[in-house]
């Protein structure tokens, strides 16, 4: 096991010194310096977006006076920079001029007569300045506002709800409108001196039956006076459209984490090139061929040369963890993710014939596991379909959020199984038969599968291992690889539940329960076509419906893994009972119906995967279409087993 | 020291090796010739352990070709020679080495050596700057640096202008002094003829005819017997029916050319010369010339060369007598009547 260990270090060694060596002084000098500019816009803007630095600070000046209600709202407003209002002028020394108007109230100002701010007049410079002036004037005064209000212990009083009943008649049918809320809309430029708009009271009547109007008032009034109205200037300075950054966006999803957490993947990109480029220059020219003559096993070279990008993903993972406040949570679910990376392109490299395809390889890669990666963590707060990706880990961990073991072995366990299967895929085509062949990227991918597969009927067969465990030896490498695809299936099904969950349940239904269909179909018979195709198993119905049951039981087996997904309740939602619905609420069932509910999927797998198997020993076209006919039968036991789960 | 036995190696349903049975003993040079496609390369790569045979048995230094413990002991050469062109023969070379594990000191030593004895002087420039010569030269470094007692060299000096190639074949004779086994393939065969002990004859998969150069050369050449007149001989029966059987081909490939001459006389400056199979042949040149006025000048014989023997064997869909092998590799004297080109009379 040392001496193994040994050999890995050495090819790792003499890898990075040849990665190091591809490269000549003056590119690697001129890549640096690029990398470090890149580095200092992309850290200068997060570090903006994090710490709340604004390139548009103490733009406007606003002539106020001191003591002012208004004065600590543009004092806080980063755009605003607050100038003496005496001696003030527009357009010279300020862009917005704001003077409270004093004068005794109508109720006589209180029991002693004093003058009062009553209003207040707001006067900008007739230039374009000046209009951007006031619309930032007025949003730093609305910010001011929710403040205040949000530091109201008296949140019903601060957000005041209004709440509109309408009754309408069962045979009238809803109409388009809102039935809830009616919010209450805050006016105040009645010039009150901080008079919080009130809630508004609509009556409503209910289409034929008694229209019981039962909307409530919340008074905003009796506010102290910190509590500013927005200041309205006719003539229409403050228009409806408001000016506004990025940084005033409040989306209602982690942003700022999620942006960091992308960062996450961003190095990975860089780093696919570079592996993909190391492993098909083996391929190039036979270049690899003497390491194949070396003392090392394949699976020594290939460790041996991936193990300074594992470790370069691991420092890159670290460093970007440590800049951007992540700690060993993030470094632990990104981790998984680089793996899949990096295994994923393990494998199109091996497959790929040119360095043009292998292009394509590592941006399908990439596209594909960002979107995997980072859509579901779009979702954190929301949903546990979020919990998918490995990135939504570091959105909790970046938020300060406790995440459970069970959650982090969920969200990491799919990507790391397969990243390693991934890296078992590719292995079984590293060798010199197959590796320095020019054939397409589908046959190498059959060649892969085959590889793994052992000799099922047939003359040649014929005498070797003869007998019920003989023929049993020979099928149990087709269970194994079916039960091998199971974690590709669990992501693609996770992914399409991510993807489909937003939509209509009367559309994401349908689509999903078609779609997992046909993935687990692929999925147990891909490699018996292959098999076939290759000529490791006899082209015959017997072998193929024996293939086939050998298939679906080691699905079934399989299968069972993924009653995980009930750990982290993503059984919870619709869409995620109809995926993983023979998982999910049996409870309540007589023992026969458990069992024989227990072992249906069993009998729909061996029929529908026999039935492929048979098209698949008939060919190509034969294989499509048996595949259509099982995708459909699957499917329709879906529909079936979804009806009955409710 | 290598020990083949039924080898057979198919992808899908071509045969590139059938039934392939031959050993190497230490310290010999065993070439393996061939047209293309007749699975030199294939058995090179089965002896190396690049591939798995299909069938058959396959020990090289006592270990199986899958035995790790084998490829310590064997260097290998491919036809060509792909190396890390950004690295230096040094750093490339002492790569391999390390994989072998062998000291650095131990490395260094023998990297120079090789080196020295290859004469490659620009230990330091990059790989990809380097002449297909020089590449080729540090292949067959790469393929000594963990001094292994079995070689497989396969077309050691294809596409090498004649200066290398003279020192890669030297170099090969000095493997041999130097008790190394050597396995090798090639088209051409005067380099075969030039350094192996021992050769294999390959077609289509199939052995066809094995032993010593010269062993093979007396089963399957024939001498030819070149007459120098300073006349054409004049047209005979006797030559005519010489020439029917194509018997100037083995001459040199020019017969007929002289309108002068018989079909078998080619004009050779002052003289004519006319090939011939056999002595009774030589007599009725000998009177053909002279029935022309003129007279015999000089008689010589001309061995066949190994180039010779393989287009008789493989070259020429021409009855004749050639070894096979067996599965127990005692063939090496039976014979067959069947022609080269059917190697599935051939078995």
């Amino acid at each position: 096991m040392i001496d193994r260990l040994r050999r890995v270090l050495r090819v790792a060694r003499w890898e990075t010194a040849r990665a190091g060596g591809g490269v000549d002084r003056r590119t690697l000098l001129a890549a640096l310096a690029l990398l470090l500019v890149v580095g200092s816009v992309v850290g200068g803007g997060l570090a903006a977006g994090v710490v709340g630095l604004d390139v548009d600070r103490d733009v406007y000046r606003v002539a106020v006076e001191d003591g002012s209600s208004y004065a600590e709202a543009v004092e806080t407003a980063p755009a605003l920079t607050a100038v003496p209002v005496e001696g003030a002028s527009l357009g010279t020394s300020a862009d917005l001029i704001v003077r409270d108007v004093r004068g005794v109230p109508a109720d006589g100002g209180g029991s002693n007569g004093e003058s009062t701010v009553v209003g207040v007049v707001v006067s900008a410079s007739d230039t374009e300045k000046g209009e951007a002036a006031a619309a930032e004037f007025r949003e730093a005064v609305e910010a001011h506002n929710e403040r205040l209000m949000a530091a109201e212990e008296n949140e019903t009083a601060a957000f005041p709800i209004a709440v509109t009943l309408r009754y309408v008649s069962r045979t009238s049918g809803v109409d388009g409108g809102a039935t809830l809320g009616g919010g209450g809309s805050s006016d105040g430029a009645e010039g009150d001196g901080g008079s919080g708009g009130g809630g508004t009271s609509d009556d409503a009547t209910g289409g034929g039956d008694e229209g019981d109007a039962t909307g409530t008032a919340a008074d905003g009034g009796e506010s102290d006076d910190t509590d500013l109205a927005v200041p309205s200037i006719a003539g229409g300075t403050f228009g409806a459209a408001t000016v506004g950054s990025p940084g005033s966006i409040s989306p209602p999803f982690p942003f700022v984490s999620l942006l960091l957490a992308f960062v996450f993947l961003v190095p990975m990109n860089f780093l696919i090139q570079a592996y993909g480029s190391s492993i098909l220059d083996e391929r190039t020219n036979r270049r690899g061929e003497p390491l194949l003559v070396t003392p090392l096993s394949p699976v020594e070279i290939v460790a041996g040369k991936t193990l300074p990008y594992v470790a370069l993903a691991a420092a890159v993972t670290t460093l970007i963890a440590l800049a951007v406040g992540g700690g060993p949570l993030s470094v632990v679910a990104v981790f998984p993710v680089a793996l899949a990376f990096l295994g994923a392109t393990f494998v199109g490299a091996m497959f790929a014939r040119s360095f043009k395809e292998l292009t394509f390889v590592t941006v399908g890669v990439s596209v594909l596991l960002t979107t995997y990666a980072f859509v579901p963590a779009i979702f954190t707060n929301v949903t546990p379909v979020a919990l998918v990706s490995p990135l939504t880990l570091v959105v909790f961990d970046l938020q300060g959020e406790a995440v459970s073991a069970g959650d982090v072995l969920f969200a990491t366990t799919p990507m790391s199984i397969g990243a390693g299967l991934l890296f078992a895929l590719g292995l079984g085509v590293y060798r010199e038969e197959d590796m320095f062949t020019q054939k397409p990227v589908g046959r190498k991918f059959l060649d892969a599968l085959a590889v793994r597969l052992a000799p099922v009927g047939g003359d040649a067969h014929r005498g070797r291992g003869a007998g019920a465990r003989g023929r049993l030896r020979a099928l149990a490498p087709v269970a194994l690889l079916t039960a091998c695809a199971i974690p590709f299936v669990f992501v693609a099904e996770l992914m399409a539940v991510a993807l489909l969950f937003a939509l209509p349940v009367t559309v994401s239904i349908p689509v999903l329960l078609v779609t997992i269909a046909f993935i687990e179909e692929v999925a147990k018979s891909v490699h018996l076509y292959a098999g076939f195709e290759r000529g490791v198993f006899a082209r015959t119905d017997r072998v193929a419906v024996a293939v086939g049951a050998a298939s679906a039981v080691g699905f079934f087996l399989a299968e069972k893994a993924t009653a995980v997904v009930q750990a982290v309740g993503l059984t919870e939602l619709y869409v995620g009972r109809a995926a993983f619905g023979s998982v999910a609420g049996v409870g309540g069932l007589s023992v026969p119906v458990l069992v024989a509910l227990a072992f249906a999927p069993l009998a729909l797998h061996g029929v529908a995967t026999a039935v492929t198997a048979v098209g698949a020993s008939r060919g190509r076209t034969r294989y499509v279409l048996t595949l259509a006919l099982a995708t459909l039968l699957h499917a329709a036991y879906n529909f079936a087993v979804v009806s009955v789960h409710g | 020291m290598i020990e083949v036995a039924g080898l057979r190696k198919t992808y899908g349903e071509f045969a590139a090796v059938v039934d392939s049975t031959f050993s190497v003993g230490e310290g010999e040079v065993f070439g393996i010739v061939g047209p293309n496609g007749a699975g030199k390369t294939t058995t090179l790569k089965v002896l190396s352990g690049l591939v798995e045979p299909t069938d058959g048995e396959v020990t090289v230094a006592g270990f199986d070709s899958d035995d790790p413990e084998m490829r310590r002991r064997l260097g290998f050469l491919p036809e060509e020679s792909p190396l890390y062109e950004e690295m230096t023969p040094r750093s490339y070379l002492g790569f391999f080495a390390d994989l072998y594990d062998v000291p650095s000191d131990v490395a260094d030593e023998r990297i120079e050596s090789a080196l020295d004895r290859l004469q490659l002087d620009h230990r330091e420039r990059r790989l990809g700057d380097m002449s297909k010569g020089m590449k080729r030269k540090v292949a067959i470094a790469r393929s000594l640096v963990n001094d292994p007692d079995v070689l497989v060299y396969d077309e050691p000096a294809s596409g090498l202008d004649p200066v290398t190639t003279d020192s890669v074949l030297q170099f090969t004779r000095e493997l041999r002094e130097a008790g190394k086994t050597v396995v090798f393939s090639a088209h051409n065969l005067y380099h075969v003829e030039s350094v192996c002990d021992r050769v294999v004859v390959m077609n289509e998969g199939r052995i066809v005819a094995r032993g010593s150069v010269d062993g093979i050369r007396e089963r399957h050449g024939e001498t030819t017997y070149h007459v120098f007149s300073d006349v054409a001989p004049s047209r005979t029966d006797a030559l005519a029916e010489l020439a029917d059987d194509d018997v100037g081909d083995l001459a040199d490939g020019r017969a007929g050319e002289s309108d002068d001459a018989t079909a078998l006389t080619v004009e050779v400056g002052d003289r004519f010369r006319t090939a011939v199979p056999t002595m009774a042949a030589v007599e009725a040149v000998r009177d053909a010339v002279t029935a022309a006025g003129g007279e015999v000048v000089d008689i010589r014989t001309r061995e066949p060369s190994l180039e010779d023997v393989f287009l008789d064997i493989v070259g020429r869909p021409m009855p004749g007598r050639y070894t096979v092998g067996t599965s127990d590799g005692s063939a090496d004297e039976e014979t067959s009547e069947r022609t080269a080109n059917d190697p599935e009379g051939a078995e």
